[in-house]
């Protein structure tokens, strides 16, 4: 027992020492703050490592939720880079899910920003509560569909019509599926209708609930380099469209005039995607909070930084190259933040 | 004889339910199913999305909140987040935490040369030394801290309830429905109460952590208190202790060794939650799987998934290094000692002196660009995982299309698609006959309770999956425990690699395996079978190798042949741990089965992750975890049933 008591005794004794040592004297941290380039750490890319330009108004520090697919990830990216470059805020990068999640880490004040919401007023709820608000547009416009590869569409030109589908549903067959066709649903927290359209044209498919935008593209991949069938859920702007091809299935839209017809949705409707924020952020009178409402760029401009991201550049860099080339359009975002 | 006889009987009884289940539920095809479409309530789920509701908007104001909840976790926060300023994060304008790499790494090798030997400290260090060089030195720290935080926290909720429960019976009647319950709920359950409750972040990860950790250290601490021999205990009583001197004097250091093994124990849990705590906003290694799984490169998740085995094999072999030494220490000669605690300065001088170049010298404190492979590390990954998608795909497709239509289709036929007051029938009265009266009843209020929540469809899925995977485990368990239980060079040759299993996050392997399989159930079940096999040949293995040399030598001088050896001795006498292994396999596996919401496995997985991120399907994913743990519970009953008994519905 003695023994072993020394042996603890002088963890504690040693860890006293280290902790005076580490507490003293001139370390690093004071020679790196003096002298130029910091060296790059694996956890804090590129953040507090670059010297911000001379900040005009106080920015302060702001949370922006990074969400799971690439289209999201650039945006945000660009965005909390040109926060920091140009305005020099600091701004905190929370990977989390989407939605509820996100709308609760709002409200508690982690989160601020959310640059692409797809779920048309799904975030009500804290809207109404006084945690959120819509910010407009951000340029991107959605379109969300079923689709199939594109070689199918080419073999099957009426495929594309979707009151047609059930000419083709032995085809979708699968042991999933059973004795109807395989309809691949969007992922948890997208917005779905598969259960409504397939009512709607009383499609003989089963849904088969994917789980995650990667089991899509797994699928459609799949079904494009071995030509098997595969109807799913996909989403524009994608850039995966740009490496497969695929094409839309389109239903008939719906029929405003007739009140009884339009009851239920019965294709997907282009959505114009939203941008929220808190409402700590948007009445803080902070430069960010203009740059958040000015931020606004095309489903190609994305696209562009999404395929760099894709193709291994980090978004870092992906963000960098699209921001040094796009001074203009960053110019215009900074109107009003008195940065330029 | 008799005995015999009722054994017989009772297999009778099971396998005239099960034919007589079969033929009705092929009749009921598609009866009164209970399936009710994603989008819609049932009126249970209806009534927790209220209260999901309910709970968001009394987070600011309700008394519950501001005094007792977020109190708790900004309580757990500022803890975890101090540990980290020490090793992981650097404060404000500050390039490195308190310590640098190089200082963290000697500081923890002195740590674990002083509490076990200068082997494992240096392998442990070495271990470090390769999460640095792929590149996430910083990343795997911050796992480091938080698993250091949970434990610590873990412990100390944990140490003195076990010591209390294994003192009074009382308290261990009092705790085990809780403890039970924590050990078969998968982790995905409580994630969605715990971030409604504490918001997603740090905290939150930590009290699932906790959650999970906390019953497994009281149990393995109230039965080390227990399970003293009672010589000392009378000795000590008898020469006029108190109770708190025998507690304290003989007690508590007799179980010293197990109380480290708790403390190995509970590390390992705590590192198992890496990929969950970062779906929940937490920082650490499970940040880049995560994110890897959204680009989907492949080669990032394994780095990062690499990390986390390598920090879990350096947690696991320096705390094991710790309990083997506690159980050697007493031995030690005089000569040993005096070597040794001039080997403690010497490694503490070193400790000091490293600590201070890794504040001073840029080298010691940044982990060097140079020694970074990370990035080779996941090309080469990427390049394995594209060959395998592109050339096994025809071997997988097919078995698992095979796989599907003739075992997994009819079973969950006769499960999920036939009416559910059969199912239920047909679930009690197999209950009844494997598992006694008691188990029975309880089966079947369980059942109800399932029913009530009014995913009944959803849930009979998930069984069917479950059954199939736990088969597999089983199966796989068997064959590769007794293999590796008869032979040293076996169990030492799979060491790491059911190190590795059990450690790995399943996300690292959900995109391989969604590319070979695509979203299916099948994809769900490899998921589950990959997950839960190595615990099960462990226990398997441990169980082959407790069997009685004697016996063993014995059947050999009389001629057995090898396989004789096996079947007739081998098996049947650790037949015990086969039981254990499979009861455990089942929970592993339902933990897992969840994950395969991800992978397009449908049922109550699906449910959960739904739940949460979209609000108005929320009451579903929190009536899909009750669900899962209801069937924890029943899967649980009905395979520890009566001891001679195997499996839960034998298929």
């Amino acid at each position: 027992m003695k023994r072993v008591g020394n042996g603890a005794g002088l963890v504690v004794a040693l860890a006293v020492a280290g902790l005076a040592l580490a507490a003293c004297g001139g370390s690093v941290n004071e020679a790196a703050s003096s002298s130029a380039p910091a060296p790059e750490s694996s956890a804090a890319p590129a953040e507090s490592s670059e010297a911000p330009a001379p900040a005009p108004a106080d920015c302060g520090e702001w949370g922006v939720a990074m969400h799971a697919w690439v289209g999201y990830t650039a945006s945000a990216q660009v965005l909390s880079d040109v926060a920091r470059e140009k305005l020099g805020c600091t701004i905190n990068q929370t990977q989390l899910d989407e939605a509820a999640t996100t709308y609760d880490a709002m409200e508690a004040g982690s989160v601020d920003v959310i640059i692409e919401d797809w779920g048309g007023g799904r975030w009500q709820e804290w809207v109404d509560r006084g945690a959120i608000e819509e910010v407009g547009f951000n340029g991107n416009v959605g379109l969300i569909g079923m689709y199939v590869p594109q070689w199918m569409c080419d073999e099957n030109p009426d495929i594309t019509d979707g009151t047609k589908l059930n000419d083709y549903a032995d085809l979708f067959k699968t042991p999933e599926s059973g004795d109807k066709g395989a309809w691949l649903e969007g992922p948890p927290g997208y917005t779905t209708i598969g259960e409504k359209i397939i009512e709607a044209y009383g499609l003989n498919y089963e849904i088969i609930n994917t789980g995650s935008e990667t089991a899509l593209i797994e699928a459609f991949t799949k079904g494009s380099e071995d030509k098997t069938p595969v109807l799913g859920y996909f989403y524009e702007p994608q850039n995966f469209l740009a490496k497969v091809p695929l094409c839309r299935i389109n239903f008939p839209a719906n029929d405003w005039t007739d009140a009884a017809k339009a009851s239920g949705l019965t294709d997907y409707p282009e959505t114009p995607l939203v941008k929220l924020a808190t409402v700590k952020l948007m009445d803080s009178g902070s430069p960010f909070a203009t740059l958040v409402a000015n931020f606004e760029w095309t489903n190609e401009d994305q696209n562009q930084v999404a395929l760099d991201i894709e193709s291994g550049m980090s978004p870092e860099e992906a963000a960098k190259k699209w921001i040094d080339a796009h001074p203009e359009i960053v110019a215009q975002w900074l109107e009003g933040t008195g940065a330029s | 004889m008799n005995l015999k006889a009722a054994l017989s009987l009772r297999w009778v009884q099971a396998l005239v339910v099960l034919v007589g289940w079969a033929v009705l539920a092929t009749l009921l095809k598609g009866v009164q199913t209970q399936e009710l479409s994603t989008s819609k309530d049932s009126p249970f789920t209806a009534v927790l999305r209220e209260v999901a509701s309910a709970i968001r908007g009394n987070r600011t104001e309700s008394f519950l909140f501001v005094y007792v909840f977020n109190p708790i976790r900004a309580f757990i926060s500022g803890f975890i987040e101090l540990i980290m300023s020490v090793i992981s994060v650097p404060a404000d304008g500050n390039v490195i935490p308190l310590l640098g790499w190089f200082g963290t790494l000697v500081l923890i090798g002195f740590i674990v040369y002083a509490t076990s030997n200068l082997r494992t400290a240096l392998f442990s260090m070495f271990l470090l030394l390769i999460c640095g060089m792929l590149g996430m030195w910083l990343i795997t720290m911050d796992t480091l801290a938080m698993t250091i935080g949970a434990v610590v926290l873990s412990l100390a909720i944990a140490l003195p309830l076990g010591v209390w429960a294994g003192v009074s019976d009382r308290v261990m009647s009092i705790l085990r429905p809780w403890l039970d319950l924590a050990q078969v709920l998968p982790t995905l359950v409580y994630l969605a109460p715990l971030a409604l409750v504490f918001l997603i972040g740090i905290a939150s990860a930590t009290i699932a952590t906790m959650v999970y950790s906390i019953p497994i250290c009281i149990r393995i601490t109230a039965h080390a208190i227990k399970s003293l021999k009672r010589g000392p205990l009378e000795a000590a009583e008898s020469v006029g202790s108190t109770r708190w001197q025998v507690l304290t004097k003989v007690q508590l250091p007799m179980a010293k060794r197990t109380i480290i093994l708790a403390i190995n124990q509970t590390t390992l849990a705590a590192l198992s939650f890496v990929v969950i705590a970062a779906l929940i906003g937490a920082p650490g290694l499970g940040k880049p799987v995560v994110e890897a799984l959204t680009i989907r490169n492949v080669g990032d998740g394994v780095v990062a998934g690499l990390a986390v085995v390598l920090l879990a094999i350096m947690l696991d072999r320096s705390t094991t290094a710790a309990v083997m030494r506690e159980e050697q220490g007493f031995a030690a000669a005089e000569e040993q000692k005096v070597r040794r605690r001039i080997g403690l300065v010497i490694a503490g001088v070193i400790t000091v002196v490293a600590i201070y170049l890794s504040r001073q010298v840029l080298w010691f404190a940044v982990f060097p660009e140079n020694l970074n492979f990370g990035e080779q590390v996941a090309n080469v990954a990427n390049s394995i995982e594209e060959w395998i998608t592109s050339n096994l795909d025809f071997l997988t497709v097919g078995f698992s299309e095979w796989f599907t239509i003739w075992l997994l289709n009819p079973l969950e036929g006769v499960l999920a698609n036939s009416p559910w007051w059969l199912t239920l029938i047909a679930i009690t009265l197999l209950a009844f006959i494997l598992a006694g009266r008691t188990v029975g009843i309880l089966v079947f209020v369980l059942l109800a309770l399932v029913m009530a929540t009014g995913l009944w469809n959803d849930t009979m899925v998930t069984l069917a999956m479950t059954l199939i995977a736990t088969a597999f485990v089983v199966l796989l368990g068997i064959i590769l425990g007794v293999w590796a239980g008869r032979s040293e060079r076996v169990d030492r040759f799979f060491k790491p690699f059911l190190d590795a299993g059990q450690t790995m996050p399943a996300f690292v392997y959900l995109v391989p395996v969604l590319a070979l399989f695509g979203p299916t159930r099948f994809a769900a079940i490899v998921l589950g079978v990959v997950y839960a096999a190595p615990v099960v040949i462990r226990i398997v293995a441990d169980g082959v190798r407790k069997v009685p040399k004697e016996s063993v030598e014995a059947a050999i001088s009389s001629g057995s042949t090898t396989m004789q050896v096996i079947t007739k001795v081998q098996l049947p006498s650790s037949r015990r741990s086969i039981l254990l292994g499979a009861n455990q396999g089942l929970i592993f596996v339902l933990a897992v089965v969840v994950i395969g919401g991800f992978v397009g496995a449908g049922g109550l997985g699906y449910l959960v992750i739904v739940g949460q991120s979209k609000p108005e399907l929320a009451g579903k994913g929190l009536a899909a975890g009750i669900a899962i743990v209801l069937l924890g519970i029943i899967l649980d009953r009905i395979a520890q049933g009566r001891p001679q008994k195997q499996g839960p519905v034998g298929h």
